[in-house]
């Protein structure tokens, strides 16, 4: 629907321009401005702007599920008890999750590439996937959270609702930020302020997507890394509480 | 009916476990204190306690699924820490509380564990194994009783004749029919060589089949020894009537036998610890017109050893 837009966009530009002009400056600030709405590259980004978020429920949900699901219900034991390695485990998962997260965005990428053949839009298939990449850096980075916290969190719920809020609020900071340029040191220090949108298309910001990516990396590692430590939580029997140095254990045994 | 022939894979001669001062807890909560605890290749031992004592926190330790804070593991002359692929290659475990997908045939689920162990899963086995249990593979599990599922847990612990058998309540859920079979299946097992570790609150059924058993309380084992030594050990009750009257002091006198009761002369409730022996030759000196004892149980024994437990923390 974006791209056959923008030519209904072109076609009423002038009546669009009155139309969104008519939006408080706070509002349209909010979004990056709409100075370059004209351009393809400035379209598509007023119509990608949600796209991490979106896609980012998922990579929460699926990085907080990927293996605490299983080991809430009781599932990894059993799983784990065949010869298989806790890292093997780990890596397939972690494969079959960013598996997952690229083929979403292929799909949603070849929805936006097929009607550009009969668009004026000005833009090559190859240029279209560059957005894409940089959502998939960013959901990378919400997902291996959510996976992260999932490993150290009592609960994969509570692992969610924190890389969730991680999400929403570098969403909301990176917009308020246009706004206060004080929120802007705030808003860096999330992944969302490192979302290119739409202008990635005219050049995909590399130290942007390679430092997306090395942080998902060490996140995941970090999430690894417990989960190849950690006990395997069974009910009833203690919980995925950060490891308490053993000192404290046995004070509290004595204080009881 | 096929009789299962399981494979062995010895790696070393030595015990198939070996339990050095494990110590396990979980927060304030100590689950093991300093567990001690050997199984000899080819047995089936018994592993007996109440909730809480800490057996599946054994099992669970043997599998690398937890980490100890302190002691030694070694299963099949393997550290389960150091090499827990090697080791779970060559166990089979059924978990006390079976999880399984719900959306998945038993089948399906079969066939991922069996991927997950490369394949070396005879599927006739995983056939003859499901006839035997009256198990219908095609089924979802979420259509399944708490019975069937066992069943599934079941035949994934047996399809790939593991050399040791790590059993959480294996009975748990089925009807007498198929517990009795499951039974078969474990002493198939061990004449085809695999040890069988077992944990189970019916006491009539590790009393059947297994050779020795472990007590454990609070983390700590209390007894091991043969099944059948152990229960002869236990004090039997002993009903004895006389053809006239009899002085009970020369009972009171036998060594081990204690007089529990008498309505009269002629009538008396024994308890006795350990042979039988004394009591026998004590007697021959009355005319005796009935004489009936009461084999303990294996039951008897493991409520002794918790009721005394309990005394002695009253005591204190």
């Amino acid at each position: 629907m974006v791209v056959p837009f923008y030519d209904v966009y072109v076609a009423q530009e002038e009546q669009m321009l009155q139309f969104i002009e008519s939006y408080p400056p706070e509002f349209l600030a909010f979004f990056g401005g709409m100075a370059a709405i004209n351009t393809p590259a400035g379209f598509l980004n007023s119509q990608l702007t949600t796209l991490p978020v979106v896609f980012g429920i998922f990579a929460v949900l699926a990085g907080s599920a990927l293996l605490a699901r299983d080991e809430e219900s009781g599932r990894l034991d059993l799983i784990l008890a065949h010869p298989v390695s806790r890292l093997a485990l780990f890596g397939g998962r972690l494969a079959a999750f960013v598996a997952a997260n690229i083929a979403i965005l292929t799909v949603c990428w070849l929805g936006f590439c097929i009607p550009l053949s009969g668009s004026s839009m000005d833009v090559s298939w190859g240029q279209m996937a560059l957005p894409f990449v940089s959502t998939f850096a960013v959901v990378l980075v919400f997902g291996t959270i959510a996976l992260l916290l999932s490993m150290v969190l009592s609960s994969r719920r509570r692992a969610a609702a924190a890389a969730g809020a991680v999400m929403v609020a570098g969403f909301f900071l990176s917009g308020m930020a246009n706004l206060n340029a004080d929120l802007k040191p705030i808003a860096r220090a999330l992944p969302y302020e490192y979302f290119q949108g739409g202008y990635a298309i005219s050049g995909l910001n590399l130290v942007w997507f390679g430092g997306l990516m090395a942080v998902s990396a060490l996140f995941a590692a970090l999430a690894g890394w417990r989960f190849q430590r950690r006990d395997i939580r069974v009910g009833g029997e203690g919980n995925l509480g950060l490891a308490r140095p053993a000192f404290l254990s046995r004070l509290r045994r004595a204080s009881l | 009916m096929a009789r299962l022939i399981y494979k062995i894979a010895p790696v070393t001669d030595t015990p198939a476990i070996v339990v050095r001062r494990l110590t396990k807890s979980y927060g304030p909560v100590e689950a093991l204190r300093g567990l001690d605890l050997d199984v000899q290749r080819g047995d089936i031992f018994g592993f007996l306690g109440p909730n809480g004592a800490g057996k599946t926190t054994t099992i669970r330790c043997l599998l690398d699924l937890i980490r100890p804070d302190g002691g030694t593991a070694r299963v099949l002359g393997l550290d389960p820490q150091a090499d827990p692929v090697a080791v779970r290659a060559r166990v089979g475990y059924l978990p006390g509380e079976l999880h399984l997908e719900d959306n998945l045939t038993g089948r399906k689920i079969l066939r991922y564990f069996s991927a997950l162990r490369k394949r070396k899963v005879e599927w006739g086995i995983v056939h003859s194994l499901a006839e035997r249990l009256h198990l219908d593979l095609d089924r979802p599990v979420k259509n399944l009783s708490k019975g069937n599922k066992q069943k599934i847990g079941l035949v994934q612990a047996l399809m790939h004749r593991p050399g040791l058998l790590l059993l959480d309540e294996p009975t748990s859920g089925l009807d007498p029919l198929v517990q009795q079979e499951v039974l078969a299946l474990i002493r198939e097992a061990k004449a085809d060589g695999t040890t069988v570790f077992f944990c189970s609150h019916i006491m009539s059924e590790v009393e059947a089949v297994a050779e020795r058993v472990g007590i454990i309380r609070q983390g700590r084992l209390v007894e091991v020894a043969d099944t059948a030594a152990l229960i002869d050990r236990a004090l039997h009750h002993v009903k004895v009537r006389f053809q006239a009257p009899a002085d009970g002091n020369a009972l009171d006198g036998v060594p081990g036998v204690t007089v529990l009761a008498h309505d009269d002369a002629q009538n008396f409730t024994l308890q006795v610890e350990g042979e039988m022996d004394g009591l026998i030759k004590a007697l021959a000196a009355f005319p005796v017109i009935s004489l009936e004892t009461t084999r303990p149980t294996l039951e008897d024994v493991f409520l002794a050893y918790y009721q005394a437990d309990d005394v002695a923390a009253e005591d204190t």
